[in-house]
C-alpha cells in the first residue's frame, strides 16, 4: 500500500510563480477560444422577420448551424401535392435571409426530377449564387452536402432527399453544427420522422387571391425552441412579390385543415 | 494475312527468317519452302493492344515514346505503303526519345547504355524477344535495332550513324517493297552503297523516298517523332527498390512526388490544371489515375485532397515498382497562397470564393464534372433557354444580372420541367381559359387563372435543319397561362398556338 502524500493535493508550484507561459499553451488556448468562437457562431439564428415564428424559434430566428428538414405536405384536401413548389419556395426564402456566400444545392434526379428554374428564384436571393451538384446515388448526396457544409465560403446546402436515415441526418447537424453553416433537406414527399433535426416544417400550398404564393407552413419539430401553446404551431404565409415581403396571413388558425394534425408532435 | 486474295505471311520468328521465309510471301510458296511450318492467323488488334500496352510501359524511361507508324501502317487493312520489315507481331517497334533520359542509368555514355541493357533485361523478363539500338536518329536506330549484327554497334556513338549503318542491308532503310526489290535487283545491297551514288538520277528513277529515308537515317534532315501521349512539361518519378503495394504508401509516396512537383511549380510559376498519377506495376503493367483542378493551383494538401480520392481507385495488383507524377495540363499562375508563410494558419475568408472552387473540384471529382454546374442567365424569351448549367469554371454571373433578366419577364415558376408535358384540357369555349386539366392522370380543377403571356419563339434562330425561318411562315407561339387548383397547386401552363386545335402543356411550377 502506497501512502499518499500531503504534498499531492498541493497545487503545483509552476502555477505560483507567474513564469513565462509557453507558447504551446498559448497556441492550445488560442485554439481553444476560436473552436467556442466557432460554437457560438453556430449558434447565432437568421430572424425569418415574422414576429410571429420567430419568437418560437432558439434565439429568435433559425439557428444557422443545424440542420433543418423542410417537407413538402399533402394538399388541403388531403390529397398528396402534385408537386413540392411551395416547399421550395418557403426554402428559396429561408436561403434568402442567411447570410452572403455560395449556395450548394444538392440534388437527385431520381428524387426530384424537375429542375430548379432560377428566373422563378429571383424573388429571394441572386441564382448566380448556387452551385448545383447532381448525385446518382443517396449516399454520394450526402457526402456531396457533408463536403459542402465543412468547406468556407459557404452560406447554406440544401439537399433533396427522399428520407435522410438517422446516421446521414446525425453526420449533417453535427457537420453543420461544427462549421456554423446550416443545412437544409428539402422533401418532395413527407416522410416518418427520423432524422435528429433542429426545426422540421411542412409546408403545402394554400389557395390564393390572387396567384400569389401562399403557403399552410406548420412547424412540427423545434428542438430548441420556446414551447408554443399549440400543439402543432401552423401559420398561413404570403408572399408579396412586390414588396418582397413575407406576411402571417391572420385568419390562418381558425382555418387550420390539414391531415398532419392528426398526428402527435415528433421528437 | 490476306491480301490480294490468297494467305500471306504477316510475321516471322528468325528459324523461318533463316529458312528463308519473308513476310508478305504466299503462304503456299512459303509451305513449299518449309513444309512443317506452324503457322497461327494474325490478329492486328490484339498486336495493337499489345504494342500500346508496350509503350504505356516504356513511358518509365522517357515520356517520347512513339510506336513505329510503319508498324502502325501495317496493321490497317487497306495501307499500301507497307515496310519489308516492320509491324505488329514479329516486327513491331517503338521509338523512344531519351533525349537527356541516361542520367538515371549512369553518367553520359555509361547511362544510355544502362538504359539500354535495363530495357531489354525487364523486357526479356516478361518474355519479349527484344533488340534496342539508340542512335541519333530515328531512322539510324531503326535500322541498327533490326540489322545491327554485333552488339557494339547498337549504341551508336554521336554523329556516328554514317558508319554505323553502312554496311546493314537496305531494308534497314524503310523502303517500299516495290523499290527494295530495284535496289537488290540492282546490286545495292547495303546501304552504303547508296552514298557515292548521285542524288538528282536516284531521285529521278525512285521518287523522293529512298533520299528522304537516308536524310532522315543520316540526321540531315529532321523526323518528328509522334508520341504516343502528349509528354508532360513537369513530372516527378520514384522508384522503389522493393515493390510496394499498400495503400498507405502509394499515398505516403503521392505525397512526396506531390511535394516535388508544386516545387517545380512555384519556381515556373504555374499552376496544375490536371495531375495525373501513374503506378508501374511488376507485371509490366501502367495504372493511370487523373484529377482535374477548374483554377491553376499548386496548393499540395488542397491537391494531394483531391488525389486522397481518386487513390483508392488505383489497384497496385502484384506490387508497384516505380510511380510518375505528371501535370499534362498547367496555367501560368502567380498564387497568393505561397506568398503566405507556413507557419501561420491560414484563416478560412468565410466570404472567399476560394472555398467554393474547391469544394466545385472535390465535388466534380467524385460525382462527375457535368454534374457539378452554376447557373448562367442567357438572354432569351423562350423559357427553357432562359439559364443555362455552366461548368464551375467559367465565369460566374454577375450579381443582380438574375435580377435584371427577372425583371423583364413576367412571374416565372420555380421548377421548369426540361421537356413541357402534354396535358389534356377541358375549356368552356375553345377559346376560353382552361376549366380543369389532367396531368400524369391527376384531373385539377382550376379555380384562378391568369394570362395569357404570349412568348412567341425566336425567329432570328436557325432552325434544328439550319436554316433561318422565312418570313412568311408565322412562327409558333405559346400563350402562357399562371393557373391554380382547388388546392392551391400553382401550374404554369401553355398553349402552343391561338388556333384551333392547338395543343396545351405543363411546363412548370410555380410557388
Amino acid at each position: 500500500m502506497s501512502v499518499i502524500s500531503p504534498q499531492a493535493f498541493a497545487p503545483p508550484a509552476a502555477n505560483d510563480r507567474g513564469g513565462p507561459v509557453p507558447a504551446t499553451l498559448r497556441e492550445q488556448v488560442r485554439r481553444l477560444e476560436r473552436a467556442n468562437n466557432a460554437q457560438r457562431a453556430g449558434r447565432t439564428a437568421a430572424p425569418l422577420g415574422l414576429p410571429e415564428i420567430d419568437r418560437l424559434l432558439p434565439d429568435g430566428g433559425l439557428p444557422t448551424g443545424a440542420l433543418h428538414e423542410i417537407e413538402a405536405g399533402p394538399a388541403p384536401s388531403g390529397r398528396v401535392a402534385a408537386h413540392d413548389a411551395a416547399a421550395l419556395g418557403f426554402t428559396a426564402f429561408l436561403l434568402g435571409r442567411l447570410g452572403p456566400g455560395t449556395l450548394l444545392w444538392c440534388r437527385q434526379p431520381a428524387v426530384a426530377d424537375v429542375p430548379l428554374h432560377a428566373p422563378g428564384l429571383v424573388a429571394w436571393f441572386d441564382p448566380g449564387r448556387l452551385l448545383i451538384a447532381t448525385a446518382r446515388r443517396e449516399d454520394d448526396l450526402f457526402w456531396a452536402m457533408e463536403e459542402g457544409l465543412r468547406t468556407p465560403g459557404i452560406a447554406a446546402v440544401v439537399g433533396e432527399a427522399r428520407s435522410a436515415d438517422p446516421t446521414a441526418g446525425r453526420r449533417l447537424s453535427l457537420a453543420a453544427e461544427k462549421s456554423g453553416v446550416p443545412a437544409l433537406l428539402l422533401r418532395a414527399q413527407p416522410a416518418p420522422p427520423q432524422s435528429v433535426c433542429a426545426t422540421r416544417w411542412r409546408v403545402a400550398s394554400a389557395p390564393s387571391t390572387d396567384l400569389e404564393p401562399r403557403w399552410q407552413v406548420e412547424l412540427r419539430r423545434n428542438r430548441f425552441g420556446a414551447p408554443s401553446s399549440e400543439e402543432m404551431p401552423s401559420w398561413l404565409l404570403e408572399w408579396n412579390d412586390e414588396t418582397h415581403h413575407l406576411s402571417v396571413v391572420p385568419q390562418a388558425r381558425a382555418g387550420s385543415t390539414g391531415t398532419g394534425r392528426r398526428e402527435r408532435l415528433a421528437g | 494475312m490476306w491480301r490480294d486474295g490468297c494467305p500471306r505471311l504477316a510475321a516471322l520468328n528468325p528459324h523461318a527468317r533463316a529458312g528463308g521465309l519473308r513476310v508478305h510471301m504466299r503462304l503456299a510458296d512459303a509451305r513449299a519452302l518449309l513444309p512443317d511450318l506452324v503457322t497461327r492467323e494474325c490478329e492486328p488488334e490484339a498486336d495493337r493492344r499489345l504494342i500500346e500496352a508496350l509503350a504505356g510501359w516504356c513511358d518509365r524511361y522517357t515520356p517520347w515514346v512513339a510506336v513505329d507508324p510503319l508498324g502502325a501502317a501495317l496493321a490497317e487493312e487497306d495501307a499500301m505503303q507497307v515496310c519489308s520489315a516492320g509491324g505488329f507481331g514479329g516486327d513491331a517497334g517503338l521509338l523512344l526519345d531519351v533525349t537527356g533520359c541516361g542520367h538515371l542509368y549512369g553518367s553520359g555514355d555509361a547511362g544510355e547504355r544502362g538504359l539500354m541493357a535495363d530495357l531489354v533485361q525487364r523486357l526479356s523478363r516478361h518474355d519479349f524477344t527484344c533488340r534496342a539500338a539508340i542512335a541519333d536518329t530515328a531512322g539510324a536506330a531503326w535500322a541498327l535495332a533490326r540489322y545491327g549484327e554485333k552488339q557494339a554497334d547498337l549504341l551508336c556513338q554521336p554523329n556516328g550513324q554514317r558508319d554505323a549503318i553502312a554496311a546493314l542491308p537496305v531494308d534497314g532503310l524503310r523502303l517500299d517493297p516495290p523499290i527494295l526489290e530495284t535496289f537488290l535487283k540492282l546490286g545495292l545491297r547495303r546501304i552504303g552503297d547508296l552514298y557515292p551514288l548521285p542524288r538528282a538520277p536516284l531521285a529521278r528513277r525512285f521518287g523522293d523516298q529512298p533520299l528522304t529515308r537516308l536524310d532522315q537515317a543520316l540526321g540531315k534532315i529532321d523526323e518528328p517523332l509522334e508520341p504516343r501521349r502528349r509528354p508532360p512539361a513537369f513530372r516527378t518519378r520514384l522508384s522503389f527498390a522493393e515493390p510496394i503495394g499498400r495503400p498507405e504508401d502509394i499515398a505516403a509516396v503521392t505525397s512526396r512526388l506531390l511535394a516535388a512537383l508544386c516545387q517545380q511549380f512555384e519556381q515556373a510559376s504555374v499552376g496544375a490544371r490536371k495531375l495525373e498519377i501513374a503506378l508501374y506495376r511488376v507485371d509490366g503493367s501502367v495504372d493511370r489515375t487523373a484529377i482535374g483542378t477548374s483554377r491553376p493551383n499548386r496548393d499540395n494538401p488542397k491537391l494531394m485532397k483531391l488525389f486522397a480520392e481518386k487513390l483508392g481507385e488505383l489497384d497496385p495488383g502484384f506490387g508497384v515498382e516505380l510511380m510518375i507524377l505528371s501535370a499534362p495540363e498547367v496555367e501560368s499562375w502567380t498564387g497568393a497562397q505561397d506568398t503566405l508563410p507556413e507557419t501561420v494558419p491560414i484563416m478560412a475568408n468565410p466570404l472567399g470564393e476560394d472555398g467554393t472552387i474547391d469544394l466545385a473540384d472535390r465535388l466534380a471529382l467524385r460525382l462527375g464534372a457535368g454534374n457539378v454546374v452554376r447557373l448562367l442567365p442567357r438572354d432569351s424569351h423562350i423559357p427553357e433557354r432562359m439559364q443555362t448549367a455552366a461548368p464551375i469554371s467559367a465565369s460566374a454571373a454577375p450579381a443582380g444580372a438574375w435580377a435584371r433578366l427577372a425583371a423583364m419577364k413576367g412571374a416565372r415558376p420555380t421548377r421548369l420541367l426540361q421537356r413541357p408535358e402534354p396535358v389534356e384540357i377541358i375549356a368552356a369555349l375553345p377559346d376560353d381559359p382552361p376549366r380543369q386539366f389532367v396531368w400524369r392522370r391527376h384531373a385539377h380543377r382550376l379555380v384562378r387563372v391568369e394570362g395569357p403571356e404570349r412568348i412567341a419563339d425566336e425567329w432570328w434562330r436557325p432552325r434544328p435543319g439550319g436554316k433561318v425561318m422565312p418570313a412568311t411562315i408565322v412562327p409558333p407561339v405559346r400563350d402562357y397561362y399562371r393557373v391554380e387548383d382547388d388546392d392551391g397547386g400553382r401550374f404554369w401552363l401553355f398553349r402552343d398556338g391561338p388556333l384551333n386545335g392547338a395543343r396545351w402543356y405543363l411546363h412548370g411550377f410555380c410557388a
